[in-house]
């Protein structure tokens, strides 16, 4: 049983002194291995527990040294292993060979942080513009902004014929199938995809680095931006991390209004997929009924925290706004409402004929590769992978309020998706019991405007899928540094995979069941 | 003989039934599909332009005529130009072989074997279209066409073979005479024929499931990609004169054309309405089937075409002309 392994005393007998273990930072705890002893850590771990996989990885500036720290989910804890690597030659080993869902979190720490992973090399730029300057990192400490120079972009990539049948196709950054920009080239031998290159990026805002120059207040509201979407996901999850590290008393009743907060965030963020499926594979009625139902729920989130989309309800200390015995009935007759529309749309889902020819077995993904590739989310839960932060790792409310972990073994879209509209009942659940059980008492406490040394993580289940969020402070108001890693990050991996040897055709359904979300993948 | 050009042949072409009246039952049953299809998904619909938004399709149509005309550089000017009226004019025309008000507009009887010509009309309005996309010089419309081709060539085939099904119940390839002799509906008599006329007539007017030639997440604007201002007006205009061909097509060939009760004398109008009301039953069914099912793929649409319908359509062939010569025509059904 995963439960019973204990990766501190496996670390410790394994490894004995040469890897420092400080316990309780960042997870459970951290192991302070260099000298490649990283990549024996992380070995020895996926051996005991299957489900270990690198959540993210930070890159830190310490000055002479740049730090690499590799965050390690396994079943039902965190850990971190700290790597540091000389600043005048940031040379470390790669993790993709044990773990292929290590490439893209790499990938990303080479192009901000300039630290070379040996053996995932990377060739122009991953997440910056094509434009950037080589060798100017720009989340390293020294550097400044304003001076950078760009280059002149380089020609752009053509719609082009490689070698025999094979045609490469460019879907994106501009294309009717993605709703943000992103870039996939698509090789193409007749009509069954035979390599897809990824190119992310084009909404690239710097917000970690734009954290570091705010304060912890107005940082809440600036990484509510990362997503529309998933707001209240974001806001709670840099909440939660600066909590962490200042260690406030929040009161009962708000860790439950946080948790109706999210819940109803994600179900308008599941009706808003369902829905969009429905019209990527041409079947624009359940496009129109679902939009249709999630509009009452939009206006439960305005009713509850003042705004239709960035209610911004959830602060360090608690929540802004209480819900009032006057907006039960509203809340509730709005729930069950929907809860009576749902039979009919999982039938829908389950059984349409002509939905199921489009979604039943593709993009299958097995939950071996599930594994590998650190999927999160639905996209996990759909391939049999029974993974959420809200059962693992119960946060907030989540621990008193029972609910059911939506599982299935299929691992294709039909699955993805079908996770999604079980999960919708889920959280009206939720929501009915957190509002039948919510204690009296204040919603917020004052906290102080800085926050002591120390850094923290916090993952929690976004309507996406983990979002985990990572904090170092430096006794200031403003962090020294905050990472963020979003669920799409995590399963645009998956999507790479899936798509090779199926039909151009079912790129668009294969691609919206991992219900992208660009704007949150490049930050 | 001198050629007299008569005023009441003038009349029928230009005005009723003939392209006026082409025109606006077009305009009048693409409102109702709209109306509908709104309807269905919990939506209002067109509601502004007239009462209940009915002026909406023909509003639609001269806001396109006015916008901007753009041809890209690279596309071939001519055909790109006049493919679209080109394939509106053939598609009016194949409906002037249909006798809407009891006879046909350029004559009263027709011919013997017109149901062949305008099933030959239809074709080569498709083809048009897939010469306006091919010409277009864009990827997508260059695959949208491809698809429209892959896709009409295909249905084609089943298409002919379940025209003649009628065609031997009646035991002629007229379809003025198929229409008249249908004093019990040819729909009671060889049901599974008006099925899988049905099913073929939608994949034939690329509606759903069988719209992959307008996959717009696949294809952006399939064929019509690179289309502007009037061209693009004639463009919608064709596909929405073959909705109503291929809907007439089953009120001919399967729901007794334009016969009913007529009352006060006034056969031609009581005939068009019988008609038209036939009409908007088939449009209402096909829109139905639309809205309630999602677009397969082009594998899977070719597949359906040859490994099911092609094999059930010859199968239906083989039982009516069973059921003719054993059954229909010695007992004087049908003749």
């Amino acid at each position: 049983m995963p439960n019973s392994v204990d990766f501190i005393s496996l670390v410790q007998s394994k490894f004995g002194d040469k890897v420092q273990i400080q316990k309780g930072v960042n997870g459970e705890a951290s192991f302070v291995a260099n000298n490649g002893l990283h990549h024996d850590i992380l070995k020895a771990m996926i051996d005991a527990d299957e489900k270990t996989g690198i959540t993210s990885i930070t890159g830190l500036d310490f000055g002479e040294n740049l730090g690499i720290y590799y965050h390690i989910h396994t079943a039902k804890s965190f850990f971190t292993i700290k790597a540091e690597v000389p600043r005048a030659n940031p040379k470390i080993k790669t993790l993709t060979d044990i773990h292929t869902g290590a490439t893209f979190h790499e990938l990303e720490v080479t192009d901000l942080m300039g630290v070379v992973f040996e053996g995932n090399e990377l060739n122009g730029h991953f997440v910056l513009p094509e434009n950037w300057p080589d060798g100017v990192y720009p989340l390293r400490k020294d550097i400044n902004l304003s001076s950078v120079k760009l280059v002149p972009t380089p020609e752009r990539e053509a719609n082009k014929a490689a070698e025999g049948r094979q045609v490469k196709i460019i879907i994106g950054p501009q294309h009717p199938a993605l709703l943000e920009p992103e870039k996939f080239s698509v090789t193409v031998d007749g009509e069954t995809v035979t390599r897809v290159e990824p190119r992310i990026g084009y909404v690239h805002r710097g917000i970690e680095k734009t954290t570091e120059l705010r304060t912890y207040l107005q940082d809440i509201y600036l990484v509510e931006r990362v997503c529309g979407i998933c707001n209240p996901a974001h806001a709670y999850g840099f909440v939660g991390v600066v909590e962490k590290i200042l260690k406030p008393a929040v009161p009962e009743r708000a860790r439950y209004l946080r948790v109706i907060a999210m819940e109803l965030n994600r179900l308008h963020s599941h009706l808003l997929t369902l829905g969009h499926a429905g019209l990527e594979i041409g079947y624009e009625t359940v496009f129109q009924y679902f939009w249709r139902d999630r509009e009452p729920i939009m206006d439960l989130i305005e009713l509850t925290s003042g705004n239709r989309v960035y209610g911004s309800l959830i602060t360090i200390g608690g929540v802004r706004r209480d819900i009032t015995s006057e907006q039960i009935p509203k809340i509730k007759s709005v729930l069950a409402d929907l809860r009576g529309k749902l039979p009919f749309y999982r039938k829908i889902y389950l059984e349409e004929p002509t939905l199921r020819l489009r979604m039943k077995d593709v993009g299958t993904l097995s939950r071996t590769d599930a594994l590998k590739l650190s999927v999160v989310g639905p996209v996990a839960r759909g391939s049999g992978v029974d993974m959420d932060v809200r059962k693992d790792l119960p946060y907030e409310a989540y621990n008193d309020i029972p609910f059911k972990e939506i599982v299935y073994d299929d691992g294709d879209v039909w699955a993805r998706m079908n996770v999604r509209m079980d999960e919708v009942e889920e959280s009206i659940n939720i929501i009915e019991y957190a509002i039948d059980h919510l204690p009296a008492g204040p919603i917020k406490v004052e906290v102080a405007r800085s926050v002591p040394v120390g850094e923290a993580v916090c993952s929690l289940e976004a309507p996406r899928g983990e979002l985990f969020y990572y904090v170092k402070s430096n006794g200031t108001d403003m962090p020294e540094r905050v990472k963020i890693r979003t669920p799409t990050f995590a399963n645009i991996p998956s999507f790479l995979q899936t798509a090779i040897g199926e039909s151009i055709a079912d790129v668009p359904s294969n691609f919206v069941s991992l219900d992208p979300c660009f704007s949150c993948t490049d930050r | 003989m001198d050629f007299v050009l008569d005023p009441m042949l003038i009349f029928r072409i230009l005005v009723f039934p003939g392209f006026t009246f082409i025109l606006f039952l077009t305009l009048f049953c693409d409102w109702v599909e709209r109306k509908l299809e709104a309807r269905i998904q919990n939506r209002v619909g067109p509601m502004v332009a007239g009462p209940g938004g009915i002026l909406q399709p023909l509003a639609d149509f001269i806001k396109l005529l006015t916008k901007e005309d753009i041809e890209p550089r690279d596309t071939k000017k001519l055909v790109f130009r006049y493919s679209p009226l080109l394939a509106f004019a053939i598609m009016v025309f194949a409906m002037c072989f249909l006798p809407i008000d009891g006879a046909s507009v350029l004559s009263t009887g027709g011919f013997d074997g017109d149901l062949i010509i305008i099933l030959t009309f239809a074709t080569i309005a498709n083809f048009l279209l897939f010469l306006a996309g091919w010409a277009s010089a864009n990827p997508y419309g260059t695959i949208g066409s491809a698809r429209v081709l892959t896709q009409f060539l295909g249905y084609d085939i089943p298409l002919y073979i379940l025209a003649l099904t009628p065609a031997f119940i009646a035991g002629s390839l007229n379809i003025a005479t198929i229409a008249g002799s249908q004093s019990l509906p040819f729909i009671l008599l060889a049901p599974w024929a008006f099925v899988l006329f049905i099913i073929t007539i939608q994949a034939e007017l690329e509606r759903d499931p069988f719209d992959v030639p307008h996959s717009e997440s696949e294809l952006v604007g399939g064929l019509e990609t690179e289309y502007t201002g009037a061209k693009l007006a004639f463009l919608h205009l064709t596909r929405d004169v073959q909705v109503v061909f291929g809907s007439a097509l089953v009120v001919l060939l399967f729901l007794g054309g334009s016969s009913g009760p007529v009352f006060f004398g006034l056969d031609w109008f009581f005939y068009t309405l019988w008609f038209v009301l036939k009409l908007l039953v088939v449009v209402v069914i096909s829109e139905y089937i639309t809205t309630v099912v999602a677009r397969l793929r082009i594998d899977q649409v070719l597949t359906g075409n040859w490994k099911i319908l092609l094999p059930a359509a010859l199968l239906s062939l083989m039982l009516t002309v069973a059921l003719v010569t054993w059954v229909y025509h010695p007992f004087g059904i049908g003749v």
